[in-house]
């Protein structure tokens, strides 16, 4: 992939002045997304900093790789989420991995097990929350939990897209969605009981 | 009283909770199948725990979207990124010459 991507590379497609304009067309409106997304995967701004210009550097090195008129954003989130395994991911002071395995036995114990862990969470606490309450129970997320829910449901990707960007099957972003989204309640639920909002029956 | 209504039953318990709402996550983001689709709206109103379920979601969804502050990159950032663009594409220039200038020493 590395070595297709140099050969691309030294036999440009696009001339230079096509690759600025694809750069500034294409890429660039997709900037404040994309520091939002290294933003919300490293919780540093120095970081953010680095990871996106390493990231837009790699994207215009590689610019032949990339088809005019096809998917940018996602492409370019996709370089995002590969720079920031390979690279920031060993900084961080979080665990790098799920555990899946344990995950998934916990939450498929029971089928009751889910009902009876969330129903206490009320739609009523959470319209109460504020924006820095869902944004710490989102933080508290293992990063791969934690990345399923920012490309859906902040950054609106399809399934299809997040299947893509993440290089895993649609079915395995919906099963990781559905435990991502089980850990984000119970943080909820954790955060409504601590700010005494209105969760228990 | 003269215009008795008809009083729907709703489950009580769901005995394929998770199934549900993996089918309920998908039909609130937009990604779920025609069949799921139409099982959802069918059956929507006949379960308890699938409709708070939904409702939850539902809200969870829109506060992620809506209450959590969206980052925007910093102004210096951009600037500094269209000099690295500036530099590299200088480079890129100088390499390929040189590529060229290499294969055509060894081709004569």
């Amino acid at each position: 992939m590395e070595e297709d991507e140099e050969v691309l590379d030294i036999q440009p497609r696009y001339s230079k002045e096509e690759q600025y304009r694809i750069f500034d067309k294409e890429f660039m409106p997709h900037i404040d997304s994309m520091y939002n997304f290294a933003f919300r995967l490293t919780n540093d701004e120095d970081d953010s900093n680095d990871l996106l210009q390493d990231t837009y550097l790699k994207a215009f090195r590689f610019i032949n790789s990339f088809q005019e008129g096809t998917n940018a954003k996602a492409w370019l989130f996709r370089i995002l989420k590969n720079s920031f395994i390979n690279d920031y991911r060993k900084k961080s002071k979080e665990p790098s991995k799920v555990d899946y395995q344990e995950v998934e036995t916990v939450y498929n114990s029971s089928e009751d097990a889910e009902y009876e862990s969330t129903v206490d969470l009320r739609t009523e606490s959470v319209q109460d929350m504020i924006g820095d309450e869902v944004a710490m129970a989102l933080n508290g997320l293992p990063v791969d939990f934690r990345t399923v829910i920012i490309l859906c449901d902040i950054e609106g990707f399809t399934y299809e897209e997040m299947a893509k960007i993440l290089d895993i099957p649609i079915g395995t972003v919906r099963s990781r969605l559905h435990r991502a989204r089980n850990l984000l309640k119970d943080k909820l639920r954790s955060y409504a009981k601590t700010m005494g909002y209105k969760e228990l029956r | 009283m003269s215009n008795p209504q008809k009083v729907e039953v709703k489950k009580q318990h769901c005995e394929n909770h998770q199934k549900c709402m993996e089918m309920i996550q998908a039909v609130l983001d937009g990604s779920a199948s025609p069949d799921e689709i139409e099982h959802f709206k069918s059956h929507i109103d006949e379960c308890l725990p699938c409709i708070e379920g939904y409702e939850l979601e539902k809200s969870i969804k829109e506060g992620l979207k809506n209450k959590i502050e969206r980052k925007c990159c910093p102004q210096k950032t951009v600037d500094l990124l269209k000099v690295k663009i500036g530099v590299s594409l200088f480079i890129l220039g100088f390499v390929v010459v040189e590529i060229k200038i290499i294969q055509l020493i060894f081709q004569s």
